[in-house]
């Protein structure tokens, strides 16, 4: 792996060379800089966006019957997604300025209040 | 005393039941024309009141009785012996004649060789005639008859027939069939034989020539019919005779070969019992529908239901002059029709029930006002119809299935979401703490 790699680094050092390098800094970056519990939400947010395009795929590629179940299962990642993405917005230190008067309890009850809404639909819609 | 009245009672009872009567009534009128004896035809007639008929004879201009009288046919069967007859009285017009068939009354034409009225009502009925003045001709096999009296062999399997027919003497004309499905031929001309207008062999050339120019005007040949019946739509019957002596006492009585009786009195036998509607006469009693697993006929079916049809259909017995259950119908179909038929499947008679027909079906995916029909239609058999209305609707909100093994991606994933919520809460509730201390300590850096 090692050897065609630098042998592309010698003919072509632009570009494709450094694309290794900034992507483990930014790794490394990420690692170091994030905080736990976003870490812990980015999780989540990986795990519903696999999970998403998981059904989608078995939806266009093998069936889309019953439909109602797979607006369900896919609604409930994308719902579920957005409702972690908005959370994760929330809570980021970085974000502490825009969001001044809404503490990270407060963020966290809205967002468990708005999956449990989201989770009744889905499930209603899911059978 | 009482053994006697018994006795009485009983023979009176068996007359009863020898009577072979028609399915549609044993009035019977004979427009006899006055050139012709009822005497030379008395072995039909004579076996015809045995069978159990009333018959009326009336001549082509007398007044009385009418056929149709205030729109109602007064005879359930007329035989026109009328081969040359050119007028008759006000009530007997073809017009008339085709509203008897309508009103389900059964006529037996004899045509002549003449033009008469009756040949040209023969040609509403796809049958073609001859030039007048051609009678059928044959010079094979051998005999002493003049060559229009023809013996000819019943080869023609119709139902009918009594099988095992003697050869049937027979003079008068041929005639060709259209391609009327409802004509039922039950006599057709001897190969060798053929129409002419002329009984010289000196006027042969003619022939010989048309045989020469490819047949062009030829009345030949096996595919020309003598005796032919035509069923009507509504259940009447006719039958076209080409010659009255085919029913005449002297040809009944005529040896076919040495010793060898005729066939023409049980032929003619045979025929108007078809014509009068004894033999070949079926009826639908009635058909039932039902959810395969149920008794009762369901007022409306679901799309994709089991469902059960049957039918009951009966043969008019003529001996006993009882409707008997007959399950002899082996190609009958059953259709499941809006607008088109959407199923279409044999009808196959069940084993160990006399008379039911039954089929099981998945009813097709589509919801709409259907119909169960049986619609059978075979030559010379009475034409069956049957047809029931059934509305077929789509499952209630309430009747789809549910958690179908196909949608178990779908399921698992919103479980998986909803379990990765309960999950991320209880870490991020649990692990509150270091990661505040951790955020102050950023804030500290």
């Amino acid at each position: 792996m090692a050897g065609p790699k630098a042998s592309t680094a010698a003919s072509k050092p632009a570009s494709s060379a450094v694309d290794p390098n900034a992507i483990h800094s930014l790794w490394k970056a990420y690692n170091d800089t994030t905080p736990s519990r976003l870490k812990l939400i980015d999780s989540f947010l990986v795990f519903l966006m696999l999970s998403g395009i998981a059904q989608f795929l078995y939806c266009i590629l093998i069936t889309n019957f019953p439909f109602n179940a797979f607006l369900a299962g896919f609604g409930s990642c994308v719902g579920q997604f957005v409702l972690t993405a908005s959370l994760r917005t929330q809570v980021n230190p970085e974000n502490r300025g825009e969001f001044k008067d809404v503490s990270p309890e407060r963020a966290f009850a809205d967002f468990a209040l708005g999956s449990i809404v989201l989770h009744f639909f889905v499930f209603n819609f899911l059978g | 005393m009482f053994r006697i009245w018994r006795v009485l009672l009983l023979i009176l009872s068996l007359a009863i039941l020898s009577y072979a009567r028609s399915s549609t009534g044993n009035s019977l009128l004979v427009v006899l024309d006055p050139s012709l004896s009822k005497d030379n035809y008395s072995i039909f007639f004579k076996g015809l009141e045995e069978q159990g008929y009333e018959l009326t004879f009336r001549a082509p201009k007398d007044v009385t009785p009418a056929i149709i009288q205030d729109g109602i046919a007064s005879f359930a069967h007329v035989i026109l012996f009328t081969p040359e007859t050119k007028t008759y009285a006000k009530d007997i017009v073809p017009q008339a004649l085709v509203d008897l068939l309508s009103k389900n009354t059964n006529v037996i034409f004899a045509l002549g060789s003449k033009q008469t009225p009756l040949t040209s009502l023969a040609s509403e009925f796809s049958l073609i005639l001859p030039p007048p003045g051609t009678p059928l001709i044959s010079h094979f096999p051998e005999r002493d008859t003049p060559a229009t009296v023809v013996p000819i062999p019943v080869s023609f399997p119709s139902p009918a027939l009594t099988s095992g027919l003697s050869p049937v003497w027979y003079s008068g004309i041929p005639f060709a069939l259209g391609n009327n499905p409802l004509l039922v031929p039950f006599l057709n001309a001897p190969s060798e034989s053929f129409a002419a207008d002329t009984t010289e062999d000196s006027g042969a050339d003619a022939i010989v020539d048309a045989a020469e120019r490819g047949g062009e005007g030829l009345w030949a040949g096996k595919d020309m019919s003598v005796v032919t019946g035509f069923q009507t739509i509504d259940g009447g019957r006719a039958l076209f005779v080409g010659g009255i002596e085919l029913f005449s006492d002297e040809f009944a009585k005529k040896e076919v070969t040495k010793g060898v009786k005729s066939g023409n009195a049980q032929f003619a036998r045979d025929v108007a019992a078809w014509t009068f509607q004894e033999s070949l006469v079926l009826r639908v009693d009635g058909s039932t529908h039902h959810k395969v697993n149920e008794t009762q006929p369901g007022d409306k079916y679901t799309t994709n239901d089991h469902v059960v049809y049957s039918t009951h259909i009966s043969k008019y017995n003529p001996t006993t002059c009882t409707w008997e259950p007959f399950s002899g119908l082996t190609d009958m179909q059953l259709e499941f029709t809006m607008l088109d038929p959407h199923i279409r499947t044999s009808l196959p008679p069940v084993q160990g029930k006399p008379g039911e027909y039954s089929v099981t079906f998945r009813i097709p995916d589509r919801h709409g006002v259907f119909k169960f029909v049986v619609d059978y239609k075979r030559k010379g058999w009475t034409h069956l119809h049957s047809s029931t209305t059934v509305p077929v609707v789509p499952p209630r909100h309430d009747e789809y299935p549910r958690f179908l093994s196909a949608a178990w991606p779908y399921y698992v994933g919103a479980i998986s979401t909803s379990a990765g919520f309960v999950i991320f809460s209880v870490l991020w509730l649990a692990g509150d703490d270091r990661g505040s201390r951790r955020r102050k300590g950023a804030k500290a850096e």
